[in-house]
């Protein structure tokens, strides 16, 4: 093959860019992504598709290789130049992956991809995205918040401990999160805490022949209202009105070593019965079912709290959670869920949680519909009907979604409750990648049919050369 | 010669629709898992649950089934009963060199209430499912299937006045109830003539009528509804006709035939050899186009149809490679390769589910799923081919790389062109994937296990490409790397349903057979090994001269 003569310089570079274009080099990293990749299925396998994309995608390795094999795509094109028409099908495949990467690169900085919950007849403007943050406020009056922190935290990565905290700067003294769980089965639980800051506590039972309901009511802070809603009857903990509001009510009053009790039926003005009960106590509230209601527990200063069980791996029902220390108490905190931390002086509320994108318009779910496979309760399909402001009534259904403001919005799942869904999950994205994507994947497919018809040519002047050169 | 192809099916077809009497009670329309079936259909699944066969000592399932409605207490103490794990039986207290037991032996057994309650709390915690948990969830599933069976209750014969599901066996009224009855009673005159070996030529006619009076109550229930005549007939004509058993018998046909135009050079044969591949392929093609006229659907959703697929994709490829390059060996890998995809397919049903079944939403009319699974595992059966080759190309290594050099290097470009074929399949059809996801889920590339593996696979056998374009393999490398890249391929198509068992790509999910597909990659790599250690062995010496 006769070289074009070349200025010194580019001949210089293209020296240089030898070992860059190699094919050997091409074959270690084509085999290194791959058995990168493959750790990451294993990982997925064992954990979950978070846990991978943590461990093994979104790493500095995987990102160096992906980095080595851009290089050596175009090294290996710079060391072919000029190209030959024989060229066409190798330089397209090559070019194609680089446009490809290049698309990935952009959905990975600047894309959105999350997921949004709509009840059904309810509306949200907030996506959310797998990314975690922890949000302080603070109110010195307990009653207007003001946002004091917002922080971007990746624990799954930089787990805090004992010893290496993170620590969160407070106008009095600090908080710091102290340890991390991936996987833990949470569980309600309450305990006593110091009077003043924190409400009542009431764990009650309400039983008859067909009944047998244990709950907690726990007040969020002194004088604010807790309420069970028992389908016929509401239970509530804290102050009583004075006359019925028409319904089948029933108020227990903290007080200090017991419960005032009153009791309000639908029809009537009149309270029905009016107490008091201590721990172990027993009333009927006189409704026309007959209803027995034990006090099991009482703590007129109580705090809602979590049990915790750590689990080996991710199943549905596991959170990952913080532990936090404030003024020498521990806390912990689920992923998306919040504390808050009393001082003499200030309150704070600190979130954990992930990330709520407002997308700048409510997306309002009117109506959910699943066609079921015949005689069934296998979905066929299923299709929500969306009022956006500005657009009216939409349909989304599978592999239907709707364009809207610069994002798409898809049928991903719903959910569902005693056989009847509640609600549609949507995912929302915004990929400004998909046309170099796309571009990339169609020349890149076109390369590689060609190079069916190309390759047994460069072969065999690749074999000519190979032997000139030994 | 394709003429006569066309005549020889459509004979076969005709003869095998022309129902025997006594044989109506097949084609009784059913509805069960989410369409309408024939009872035959219906039948041979539910034995097939409960036994793993669709066969009783020797008595078809359409009998079987009926009278476990019509006398479940004769089933009592009969070993119907398949239980494999013998994780399970050990929990049981039952002897494990048995596969078969009775409804009393495991469900009398106070342990089974237990282990029920253990399944129980495992599918609340909402944790993965081991196999002796999915072994635990078969044996309910067996015990539930059959109660609700015996009780009548999920043999659904006929069509609501209202509404989509039918009305059950237990639940018939009037008029439908006495014609059932009366059905059931032909039914046992029926088989007490047979089990006495009787003439039944009256009795299965009695049968026939009582089925078509049934028939005609049920339809006047609702017209609408009852109108699946000619499905039913081309299913049950599928179910008893096999297609896809005599396509691999051609092929072995094919493959016998090749084998002595190779060995003995009678290439008079060779005529022969094409007639039979193209009579299986013909028929393996109308047993697809069967499975698509009835499910209204290309049949590429599961494991099972994929299957079939690729050994479509393979004889298909071997022929086209064939007519080029006419090397011959092509087409004896090629036929070898299909029919052994095709007796997989057909022995192993526990693992490669043959049953008709419904899509999942997000499958549902979507164009691109179609493509890129058809193209994906298109790919697959030309990297089959190329593993045929490969292992062809290592029994003449063993035979003595000089002697046999023409063939090595005819195998050789045959690997090379399968290799290059599947490449430019499972490129495009990852990126159709990758167009479907954005599409559905508005997502290229997820990491999703079963996408990555296919991505794998496609990056193995770009890495040999490569290494053969570098000059790193020879000819004894692309032949040993044809049959170890497959391992990937194996793991993308395989593997990450049955051993990996995550992702978005769950609709494939099932459990088993791993322990056999774990032995078949090991016993091929051993293999390649073996033929190494060999090869090196005879050369060593002369590299010191």
């Amino acid at each position: 093959m006769i070289e074009p003569i070349l200025g010194t310089q580019k001949s210089l570079l293209k020296r240089l860019n030898k070992p860059l274009a190699s094919v050997k080099l091409a074959v270690f990293i084509i085999i290194a992504i791959a058995a990168i990749t493959a750790v990451g299925t294993f990982v997925e396998a064992k954990y979950d598709a978070y846990a991978a994309k943590k461990l093994v995608y979104d790493t500095w390795f995987m990102y160096t290789i992906m980095a080595l094999l851009v290089i050596n795509l175009t090294a290996v094109m710079i060391d072919r130049w000029p190209w030959k028409k024989r060229h066409a099908a190798f330089v397209s495949a090559h070019i194609g992956i680089i446009i490809l990467l290049a698309g990935a690169f952009l959905t990975m900085n600047y894309g959105l991809d999350g997921t949004m919950r709509v009840g059904i007849g309810e509306s949200n403007n907030l996506v959310q995205t797998p990314e975690t943050d922890l949000v302080v406020y603070t109110s010195f009056d307990g009653d207007r918040y003001s946002k004091t922190l917002e922080q971007e935290v990746d624990f799954f990565k930089n787990p805090p401990t004992e010893k290496k905290p993170f620590i969160i700067p407070s106008y009095e003294g600090e908080i710091r999160v102290v340890d991390y769980q991936k996987y833990v089965l949470p569980s309600r639980k309450v305990v006593p805490a110091e009077g003043g800051k924190a409400g009542a506590g009431l764990r009650f039972q309400l039983q008859n022949a067909n009944v047998n309901v244990i709950e907690w009511l726990v007040q969020r802070k002194p004088q604010a209202l807790a309420t069970h809603n028992f389908g016929p009857a509401q239970i509530h903990l804290g102050a009583a009105p004075e006359k019925s509001r028409g319904q089948n009510e029933i108020f227990l009053t903290p007080e200090k070593d017991g419960l005032r009790y009153i009791v309000f039926q639908k029809d009537t003005d009149k309270p029905l019965k009016k107490g008091f009960v201590k721990e172990g106590d027993v009333f009927d509230p006189g409704f026309k079912m007959s209803l027995n209601f034990r006090v099991l527990r009482y703590l007129p200063a109580a705090l809602e709290d979590w049990d915790l069980q750590p689990a080996e791996r991710p199943t549905p029902l596991t959170t990952s959670a913080i532990k936090i220390i404030f003024d020498g108490k521990e806390h912990w905190v689920l992923l998306n869920d919040m504390v808050k931390l009393f001082t003499n002086n200030a309150v704070y509320l600190l979130t954990y949680g992930n990330r709520r994108t407002d997308i700048g318009f409510n997306l309002k779910l009117k109506n959910f519909s699943v066609t079921r496979y015949q005689g069934t309760m296998r979905a066929m399909a299923y299709k929500s009907i969306v009022e956006v402001p500005g657009l009216g009534d939409q349909e989304i259904s599978m592999n239907e979604p709707l364009k809207y403001k610069g994002l798409t919005i898809y049928q991903a799942s719903f959910q569902e409750e005693n056989g009847q869904p509640v609600a549609s999950i949507f995912s929302v994205n915004h990929d400004p990648g998909r046309f170099l994507k796309y571009l990339g994947s169609l020349i890149m497919s076109l390369g590689i049919v060609l190079l069916m018809w190309f390759k047994h040519l460069d072969f065999k002047l690749a074999r000519k050369s190979q032997t000139n050169g030994k | 010669m394709k003429k006569f192809l066309l005549l020889a099916v459509s004979v076969l077809f005709s003869v095998s629709a022309l129902a025997k009497s006594g044989d109506a009670l097949k084609y009784l329309p059913v509805q069960d898992g989410g369409r309408i079936k024939p009872y035959d259909s219906f039948a041979r699944e539910m034995l097939e649950i409960v036994y793993g066969k669709t066969k009783y000592e020797g008595r078809e399932a359409t009998e079987i089934v009926l009278t476990w409605i019509l006398s479940p207490q004769a089933w009592h103490d009969k070993k119907i009963f398949e239980v494999r794990n013998h994780q399970v039986l050990e929990a049981l207290k039952l002897p494990k060199d048995q596969r078969w037991f009775s409804g009393e032996e495991l469900f009398g057994n106070e342990k089974f209430t237990l282990l029920r309650q253990e399944l129980q709390a495992k599918r609340e915690a909402q944790e993965k499912l081991n196999p002796y948990f999915q072994a635990l969830q078969r044996l309910e599933n067996q015990f539930v299937v059959f109660q609700e069976v015996a009780a009548g209750r999920m043999l659904k014969v006929m069509p609501p006045k209202e509404g989509e599901a039918w009305i059950a066996v237990a639940d018939l009224e009037g008029p439908a109830q006495e014609k059932f009855m009366e059905m059931t009673k032909a039914f046992i005159n029926n088989i007490g003539a047979m089990a006495q070996g009787q003439n039944t030529e009256a009795t299965a006619a009695e049968l026939d009528k009582a089925v078509a009076a049934f028939e005609d109550v049920a339809r006047a229930n609702n017209p609408a509804l009852y109108d699946h005549d000619t499905k039913v007939k081309a299913e049950v004509h599928y179910n008893s006709f096999h297609p896809f058993r005599w396509a691999y018998v051609f092929y072995f046909l094919a493959f016998i035939t090749l084998l002595l135009v190779w060995t003995l050079s009678k290439e008079s044969l060779m005529k022969a050899a094409w007639v039979f591949l193209v009579a299986g392929f013909a028929l393996h093609s109308y047993g697809f186009g069967l499975r698509m006229y009835i499910m209204e659907r290309p049949p590429v959703s599961n494991m099972y149809e994929t299957v079939v697929w690729v050994a479509w994709g393979t004889v298909l490829f071997a022929a086209i490679l064939e007519i080029i390059y006419k090397f011959r060996l092509i087409l004896v890998a090629g036929t070898l390769v299909a029919a052994f995809g095709l007796v997989i397919a057909d022995f192993a049903p526990a693992v490669l589910d043959p049953s008709l079944q419904p899509l999942e939403p997000v499958l549902r009319s979507n164009y691109w799923l179609t493509i890129h699974v058809m193209t994906i595992t298109i790919s697959y059966a030309a990297f089959f081919l190329a593993f045929g080759l490969g292992d062809i190309g290592l029994i003449y290594y063993l035979r003595g790389e000089e002697k046999h050099h023409d063939k090595i290097k005819a195998i050789v470009t045959g690997i090379y062109r399968a290799m290059q074929i599947g490449v430019a399949f499972l490129a495009p059809g990852i990126i159709l994937g990758g167009v479907w996801a954005d599409y559905s889920w508005g997502r290229f590339w997820g990491w999703d296990p079963k996408e990555t593996w296919a991505l794998i696979a496609l990056l193995g056998y770009l890495a040999v490409l490569h290494a053969r374009y570098a000059g790193m393999l020879k000819h004894f490398g692309m032949v040993v790397t044809a049959v170890i890249t497959f391992s990937l391929v194996i793991m993308a198509w395989y593997g990450v349903n049955f051993v990996l068992g995550a992702g978005l790509h769950s609709y494939g999910f099932g459990a088993g057979g791993v322990e056999y597909v774990s032995a078949f990659v090991v016993a091929h790599l051993l293999f390649v090994v073996y033929v190494g250690v060999i090869r090196a062995g005879r050369k060593s010496p002369s590299v010191k001269a």
